[in-house]
């Protein structure tokens, strides 16, 4: 499974909650430039894997390392700082700031940032700030978001607080974008756009894609590997049409219904 | 009613309303901007003014050393606040500033050879002689009021003086505030107020942001001190009960929460009801005698919060959407 090309490689990582483990030594890679999917279950642990590679949660054991470096145990913004950023599963659309603001917090090197800077080489916050008002426009254009700029994020409905979601974790440059259910909520038109745009931006910019969704057509005609957990593990990791084809994964995800408890709330609120 | 109609009143009332506008600006950029519930500003304001008047005093520091001084140690207070207690859920946070702001004036009541114990700074230089650390400003007051002649006329009131030095320093700091909100670094406090979580998965530093707010905070609280300790020639741990944190609470959410420019008329509604309910001397408040309306102001208070809560929860300038979005 570990090949020299893999982005991001986690390691028997486990959390329990309680007597829960909800992660219980999940182990896969994601190839550098790839589109990947993670699927399973409800319950099987997806999101809080998420949440462990993204620093949200601290791993019980094992490891997680990011473009040859390690990163299990470093707190979000470290993951984020070092180029993975994450998008949630419930979309957390920073209410009370303006779509247009939501987008220009994301941008990284902006000096103004830092107080000091704000009286020392406030040219320097100017110029900055222009340049990413103009990415911001140009990515809200992407997703239909650019006449709402100016609206309170709060305003959107469901589906437009996933695309901002989106357009905002591109907004910090990543190299990696983790998406939790990206298309959920999302009406199917711009969800096809949507998966039009990873793949464009795989193209051109290298980004490197995992996402958990559970439209298992998307999934398959859009992934590059898809690995499946349940009950806290990946049990399959592999092509599409090799998955597809998986006993085990049939038999645990794609056939039955099976018994698995609901998916936990996630993330600290 | 004579009162309420002489300039000496307004300017009074004015004075304290510019006091409480800096004091509350304080929180303004900590709970409005950042959602940092602090149940301890008082705090800053007392470090401040005891470490102003015991430098001048005991130390024989000039003035304006000690106030530097002064609004340093808030800083620094606010930092010692913070470092703990900044990665507790809000509500811990906000008993723990509580708690804070009671150590420090407990200290203040107790500790009589550092700060005068009660009895207040007029104890500062010891038993049987009357400390005074505001010659120095009473000099500079007199010096100002020289300056401002030529509009307030020769020899001007003393609370005339001072309302023109307050405010001038109000507005320049409402400045302030209102360019580092607006700014990226204020857009970074914001998104902190809103959604720590997505905040950090974005790449920012949650806690040395929160920690930046509070010391800023700090910062104008302190500043508030001084002046404070200007305008009164002697103060004592009294007057820095949790009573007086909550007075910015109410200039806060009176004005509106999350608005620059609602701290001043806030503060001046406030400054209005605090210090004019005192001379309210005519019916129906000749009903009760002068000491039991000094206490009328705080039920007055209390009950335009009760309306302006049922009435207008955003408060006078606040946006309603800001109370909608979730």
């Amino acid at each position: 499974m570990s090949s020299a090309t893999a982005l991001l490689e986690v390691r028997d990582v486990a959390k329990r909650f309680g007597g829960l483990r909800a992660v219980d030594g999940a182990s896969l890679d994601v190839a550098r430039g790839s589109i990947t999917a993670l699927i399973g279950p409800n319950g099987a642990g997806k999101t809080t894997l998420f949440n462990l590679v993204a620093g949200h949660y601290r791993p019980e054991r094992g490891t997680v390392r990011f473009d040859g470096r390690s990163i299990g145990g470093r707190p979000p913004h470290a993951v984020a700082g070092a180029g993975l950023v994450r998008t949630f599963q419930h979309a957390r659309a920073l209410t009370r700031l303006t779509v247009l603001e939501n987008m220009l917090l994301a941008a990284p090197a902006q000096p103004g940032e830092r107080f000091w800077r704000l009286f020392v080489t406030p040219g320097a916050v100017r110029r900055r700030e222009r340049t990413i008002e103009a990415r911001a426009s140009e990515l809200l254009r992407l997703v239909r978001l650019e006449p709402l700029a100016h609206d309170y994020a709060g305003s959107l409905s469901g589906g437009q607080r996933k695309l901002l979601e989106f357009a905002r974790g591109l907004m910090r440059e990543p190299e990696m974008i983790m998406l939790d259910e990206p298309m959920a909520g999302v009406n199917p038109t711009l969800g096809l756009e949507l998966l039009e745009l990873m793949r464009s931006l795989r193209a051109s910019r290298g980004l490197t894609f995992l996402m958990i969704e559970h439209d298992l057509e998307v999934v398959m005609g859009v992934s590059d590997e898809v690995h499946v957990m349940n009950q806290g593990r990946v049990i399959a990791s592999g092509p599409p049409e090799t998955i597809r084809r998986d006993p085990q994964v049939i038999d645990a995800y794609l056939g039955t219904h099976g018994g698995a408890p609901p998916e936990p709330v996630e993330g600290p609120v | 009613m004579s009162a309420l109609t002489s300039l000496d009143f307004w300017a009074f009332v004015g004075v304290i309303a510019g006091i409480y506008t800096i004091f509350a600006l304080g929180l303004q950029v900590q709970f409005g901007f950042t959602g940092l519930m602090n149940f301890g500003h008082v705090a800053f304001m007392a470090i401040s003014a005891y470490t102003m008047a015991i430098l001048v005093v005991k130390v024989g520091l000039p003035l304006g050393l000690a106030a530097l001084a002064a609004v340093v140690a808030g800083i620094l207070f606010g930092l010692v606040v913070g470092l703990p207690s900044l990665r507790l859920r809000a509500d811990y946070f906000a008993i723990t500033t509580i708690a804070f702001a009671e150590i420090v004036r407990h200290v203040a009541l107790n500790w009589d050879a550092l700060t005068g114990g009660s009895q207040g700074t007029i104890a500062l230089a010891g038993p049987l002689q009357a400390a005074s650390y505001n010659t120095a400003w009473v000099d500079f007051q007199t010096r100002v009021g020289g300056w401002l002649s030529p509009i307030l006329g020769e020899d001007p009131n003393k609370d005339l003086v001072m309302l023109f030095i307050v405010w001038a320093a109000a507005l320049v700091l409402l400045v302030l505030v209102q360019y580092v909100i607006k700014s990226p670094w204020g857009r970074v406090l914001k998104a902190v107020r809103e959604d720590e979580d997505a905040a950090a998965a974005l790449g920012k530093n949650v806690f040395s942001y929160k920690l930046q707010s509070l010391a800023l905070g700090a910062g104008l609280g302190a500043v508030a001190g001084l002046f404070y300790a200007f305008q009164f020639s002697f103060f004592s741990p009294n007057d820095f009960e949790p009573l007086t944190t909550f007075f910015a609470w109410t200039i806060v959410i009176l004005g509106g929460t999350a608005r620059n420019w609602a701290v001043p008329v806030g503060a001046v509604i406030f400054g209005i009801i605090f210090a004019g309910t005192r001379f309210f001397e005519f019916a129906p408040f000749t009903l009760f005698d002068s000491p039991e309306r000094a206490y009328l102001r705080l039920v007055i208070i209390g009950l335009i919060l009760i309306a302006l809560m049922a009435f207008r929860p955003q408060g006078l300038l606040g946006k309603r959407e800001d109370l909608v979005f979730e």
